[in-house]
């Protein structure tokens, strides 16, 4: 499956850290085998789980391990990163501090802006100026970085980000600060190097996070790395594609939403092989709901921000919303029954699990529903107290009004009111990922999966008009499954701010040298050249917009642009003046993602799969409906679809 | 009684309505100031002009956009496929450079075309004529501001209306932009009338127009509940504006906000008399400051629609600073004074709840507009940016430096994005170290920004808290004020606060914002 030569003595390894849980997707190539198992995660040190988990495997075999972990991510959200120091142009160290001045919320008298990465004390300036065409405005000031380097020495700093002005048209200056500071040992992200973009805050912030989080990543991959002793060892980017361990090192950036985009990997994988190539992934959890659009590819933006730090790299676009499983109901002083954005968490968590909580959540209402049958929770492992909810909604029902439905007491109306405005949160974010995107739900197919996903599936799916619904058995395990599926992917981009009626010649020279890197990179992956796939882009706005739409390099580019335009805002100027801001590349090596065969997991006989007939809560009232077990259910079996 | 779930649901469902009309309109538009800055707000309304559902963009829009469909409604009979837009300020807009754009939502039955509400957006236009470019001069009534646009139809039954368009274009410096911005707005209008007619289809229109009533009755109780928290009684406070570009006079905001069990009246008499400088508010600027104010005071989750205006009674005496009358220019009155209107209500409410009221913020948003001709494209260029400052510390925490506060909440143009489009560059962009008020909790400080001209140029301030300090609570120290400075053949001077020059190639202009006031003695 992958690019190494095969054995019988190989297995592929996908390891995704969870919050929770830790999940392995084992594939052994001589038997075809695929084995799933999660155990429990080991946050303290999350090595410890992964190394526990591959400890159940036959030492002998050759293993290949493809690995999506939360240590960057958490690295910034806990503010637990590498003591980094940032290097600016002269008049412009407090970037990272005014941001782009805005405040989060605008009706917070007192906003909570996270703190930056770098403290203001280590934001150090050198006198330099390029101006917009790259030419020198003020010449660099060498003797400048001997009091930076004192600096930094004093403060036992270990990592620096360069981000000059224009360095991405001439990176003239950065590059000998660049090389002045790896001298005397530091680690050090230079802007031009890792983004050579315009729009500096954006710029700046990217290089400082990937100076931040690199120096722990990197550790961490390495000690891995040594005790796994692993044939081959990659990570999942944030891009949705790997790359070797080798070439990650340095640019931890790239990998920091690695946990997330797992799980639309492996949606995109199960829903091709179900011959879906457009779909919705639906991913709802205990507090949050991730969800993402896959229309043939995966989309990505570079438009996202961890812990209040932007970041400019392509991310797999995955719109988050505060509304999962354990989101609490609350009644507001205007008399609305509310859902989240608190939330029960692990613990307590519902009031159902019997760990002492007492406000309900939207699980709770599924169990005061029927609808999470109290003793085949986790398979049976798990009782579920279903009086403990009645009475949290009973004292839910005291502090709000609400008129029962026909057919249904008090409760179970609340208790469906819950779920229904969980839904409207949930319709919500699916509608900011289609419809906003240009995408039209109906033409899709809406793939669950996280813990709850199912429950909620079909009526999110009536209520965006999209036709039908993929629950894959594999829910459980899709993430470590989407690392094993990815290909090895490499992205990169240089702002070239050419006029539209630059000769497509001329514009394909400019991306000569991507072409050149990414061809090296994909070499290094051991990636053959027939095995390579090289995609350029650019990104193209008209003249006087800021936004640009990124459309594939070819002479047509510019039709393509009108064209995405008018599909994306509604309209289009094919008269108007065009500027070309950036160039991009995305360098592919494919990889043979492990079989998955169709098989049944039961007989075509129902009977045998039919568990008992259960009461469960609809809209239109308590109504008997049969519960099959899935584990005995087979693919030729169809049922009769009532609609609550 | 509404239905407590689902008013909940169609709450979401209509925010959504006006979150995608704003997701749209940025996308499409072309003037950085709506794309990079986000100065623009979009919103959903019932038939009679009710505000119904905004998605939270910028708060000086908020109370004022339901005047101007009110205004449209009043002078326009509105069809299918019609499309309508306004600035004039005494008629529902707050100054010529916001455009509202307003469209009526019709759903067919049978053959009849019934009215459901509207959708409408509203956008900070770069430039809309007048006597200096980027139309927020230092002007003495509104005729010198720009072009005035009373109600008028931009579309007639889903076409073009060319001559309104052609007189339009005719009177703005960057036509190009604007018609571009305009295409924008009307594209965001597009996906309102889709999606509000989806919901009706779905919901049915006699159930989605009851939905936007208990929505707006939802807002009511909630804001009547919050208020009836506050403690009963009189609280009164003033501040002044430095002037008014013109002459030296304080300009004086007095406000006495009395509460009474769940309704507040919020009285602005014995304030100064309207200016022949461009300080003066109309009242929709009035409303939505107040409108700002009271959301903060009360809490982050209503919902923000007509509703919580309800239980408000405002004073505005006409002829002042808070309710100007025709034709009293008004340029500086939707960005100045609704800061200073914020203030004064701030500094009221912290008598009824100190607890939850932060010192004075930079109380400005330093407007700054560079205007000219580009010798390197050949072309006529407006540049309009506003700049952050410090704000106020609050009991318990230090105040934030570098942000916009209150009644803005647009982004900085890039620098590198300024250099690309304009031919002036930026070399200095920090935060002004010293500059937040002292006390128990600091002032957050304002900021420096340096521009630097490489050709002839146009500059129009109009900025404030250049003379008066953001005021601090509990004993805390003001915060300094701001500072413009400019750099002409080696000599420097500091210039007013409100006023219009020319520069030249290798000038500088340094602009210094004001820091936020303290909270509490040191």
């Amino acid at each position: 499956m992958s690019t190494s030569g095969q054995t019988s003595q190989n297995v592929w390894v996908g390891v995704d850290i969870g919050g929770t849980f830790t999940d392995f997707v084992i594939y052994s190539s001589s038997d075809q085998s695929l084995q799933r198992f999660k155990i429990l995660s080991t946050p303290a040190d999350p090595a410890e789980a992964v190394l526990q988990g591959l400890s159940q495997l036959p030492q002998h075999l050759s293993r290949h391990i493809v690995h999506g972990s939360t240590v960057a991510t958490n690295a910034i959200l806990e503010r637990k990163g590498a003591r980094t120091a940032l290097i600016t142009t002269e008049g412009f160290r407090d970037l990272l501090q005014i941001g782009r001045q805005d405040r989060p919320a605008l009706y917070e008298l007192f906003p909570t802006i996270p703190d930056p990465l770098v403290p203001r004390e280590w934001c150090l300036e050198m006198r330099e100026r390029m101006d917009v065409q790259g030419n020198v405005v003020i010449p660099l000031e060498r003797q400048g970085i001997e009091s930076i380097l004192e600096i930094l020495r004093r403060n036992a700093i270990r990592s620096v980000a360069v981000s000059f002005l224009f360095s991405f048209v001439n990176p003239e200056h950065e590059r000998w600060v660049t090389e002045r500071l790896r001298e005397e040992g530091f680690f050090v992200t230079a802007s031009s190097e890792l983004l050579p973009e315009f729009r500096e805050y954006e710029r700046t912030s990217t290089t400082v996070v990937n100076a931040y989080v690199s120096p722990v990543l990197d550790n961490y991959l390495e000690r891995l790395e040594r005790e796994m002793n692993p044939a081959e060892f990659h990570i999942l980017q944030s891009n949705g594609g790997r790359i070797s361990v080798a070439q990650a090192r340095g640019h931890g950036v790239r990998s920091i939403l690695s946990g997330p985009a797992g799980g639309v990997v492996g949606a995109q994988y199960l829903a091709a092989m179900a011959g879906f190539p457009r779909i919705l992934t639906f991913d709802m959890g205990g507090t949050s709901t991730d969800v993402a659009l896959v229309n043939d590819e995966i989309q990505v933006t570079t438009e996202a921000e961890v812990g209040g730090c932007p970041i400019r790299v392509p991310v797999i676009d995955i719109h988050t919303v505060g509304s999962g499983g354990g989101s609490l109901a609350t009644v507001d002083a205007g008399g609305n029954l509310r859902v989240g954005p608190q939330s029960a968490g692990a613990d307590p968590g519902p009031v159902c699990y019997g760990r002492g909580g007492t406000i309900p959540t939207v699980t709770d209402a599924h169990v005061v529903l029927g609808r999470l049958p109290a003793d085949g929770f986790l398979g049976g492992r798990m009782k579920l107290d279903v009086a403990a909810a009645q009475q949290a909604f009973d004292t839910l029902g005291k502090q709000i009004a609400v008129s029962p439905l026909p057919g249904l007491n008090e409760r179970q109306t609340l208790a469906l009111g819950l779920i229904q405005i969980a839904n409207a949160h949930m319709e919500r974010a699916l509608r900011v990922i289609s419809v906003e995107r240009g995408e039209d739900p109906r033409e899709t197919v809406l793939v669950s999966f996280g813990g709850a996903g199912g429950l909620h599936a079909c009526a999110l799916a009536r209520a965006l008009g999209v036709p039908s619904v993929l629950v894959s058995p594999m829910a459980a395990t899709l993430s470590a499954m989407g690392m094993l599926a990815a290909d090895v992917q490499l992205d990169y981009v240089q702002t070239v701010m050419l006029p539209g009626d630059t000769p497509c010649e001329i514009i394909e020279q400019h991306t000569q040298e991507l072409i050149s890197r990414g061809e090296a990179d994909l070499l290094r992956e051991g990636i053959a050249s027939e095995q390579a796939v090289l995609t350029r882009s650019v990104d193209v706005r008209y003249v006087g917009q800021s936004f640009d739409l990124e459309v594939p390099l070819t002479p047509q580019f510019r039709k393509e642009f009108d064209r995405l335009h008018q599909e994306r805002y509604g309209y289009c100027q094919p008269d108007a003046d065009i500027e070309i801001v950036n160039v991009r590349l995305r360098a592919i090596g494919h990889v043979t993602p492990p079989p998955i065969s169709a098989r049944s997991l039961g007989s075509a006989d129902s009977s045998s799969a039919k568990w008992e007939e259960r009461p469960v809560v609809t809209g239109k009232g308590m109504q008997h409906v049969p519960h099959y077990r899935r584990t005995n259910c087979d693919r030729a079996m169809k049922f009769q679809v009532r609609r609550f | 009684m509404d239905d407590p779930i689902r008013t909940e649901i169609m709450k979401h469902r209509l925010v959504s309505v006006a979150e995608e009309m704003g997701a749209r309109l940025q996308r499409a538009a072309f003037s950085p100031n709506i794309k990079e800055r986000c100065d623009f707000s979009c919103a959903v309304f019932d038939a009679l002009g009710n505000l119904v559902a905004q998605a939270a963009h910028i708060p000086v829009h908020l109370g004022a956009m339901p005047l101007s469909v009110r205004a449209c409604l009043e002078s326009i009979t509105f069809h299918p496929g019609d499309v309508a837009m306004v600035n004039d300020p005494y008629r529902g807009g707050t100054h010529l450079p916001d455009l509202t754009v307003v469209s009526p939502v019709f759903v067919q039955n049978d053959h009849e075309a019934t009215l459901l509400g509207f959708v409408a957006n509203r956008a900070h236009h770069a430039d809309i004529g007048g006597m200096s470019a980027g139309s927020m001069p230092l002007s003495q009534e509104i005729f010198q501001e720009g072009l005035i646009v009373p109600p008028v139809k931009l579309m007639v039954a889903g076409k073009k209306n060319e001559d309104v368009w052609r007189l339009f274009l005719a009177n703005v410096r960057t036509p190009d932009e604007r018609s571009g911005d305009l295409q924008a707005q009307l594209a965001a209008n597009r996906i309102g009338i889709e999606r509000m007619m989806g919901l009706a289809q779905r919901f049915g229109v006699s159930t989605l127009i009851a939905d936007m009533e208990a929505l707006l009755r939802y807002s009511e109780r909630m804001t009547r509940q919050l208020i009836g928290r506050l403690p009963d009684g009189c609280y009164r406070f003033e501040d002044a504006l430095d002037n008014d570009g013109f002459s030296e006079e304080l300009a004086v905001i007095r406000v006495v906000i009395t509460i009474d069990g769940e309704e507040a009246i919020v009285d602005f008499s014995g304030t100064d008399a309207q200016r022949p400088g461009s300080i003066n508010a109309v009242y929709p600027v009035t409303l939505s400051s107040v409108a700002y104010v009271f959301r903060c005071v009360l809490g982050l989750d209503i919902p923000a629609n007509s509703g919580c205006l309800r239980p408000i009674h405002i004073v505005a005496p006409e002829g002042t600073l808070v309710n100007a009358r025709r034709p009293a220019a008004v340029a500086a009155g939707n960005v100045e004074t609704s800061q200073r209107i914020v203030d004064v209500l701030l500094g009221a409410f912290a008598q009824a709840c100190p607890e939850r009221i932060p010192a004075a913020s930079q109380g400005t948003m330093n407007n700054l507009t560079i205007g000219g001709w580009d010798q390197r494209h050949g072309r006529p260029f407006a540049y309009y940016e506003t700049i952050g400052g410090g704000m106020g510390a609050g009991p318990r925490s230090h105040g934030t430096s570098g942000r916009h506060s209150h009644m803005t909440n647009t982004l900085n143009t890039p620098v590198e994005a300024v250099e690309y489009a304009y031919p002036f560059r930026i070399s200095c962009y920090t935060l002004r170290d010293g500059s937040g008020g002292n006390g128990q909790q600091r002032g957050g400080d304002g900021i420096v920004r340096r521009y630097e001209f490489m050709q002839p140029a146009e500059i129009t301030l109009l900025s404030d808290r250049r003379v008066g300090r953001p005021y601090g609570l509990a004993g805390g120290a003001p915060g300094q004020p701001g500072r413009n400075r400019l750099k002409q053949k080696g000599a420097e001077k500091t210039v007013d606060g409100k006023c219009s020059f020319t520069v030249d190639d290798g000038d500088q202009l340094i602009i210094e914002t004001p820091g936020g006031g303290g909270h509490g003695t040191h």
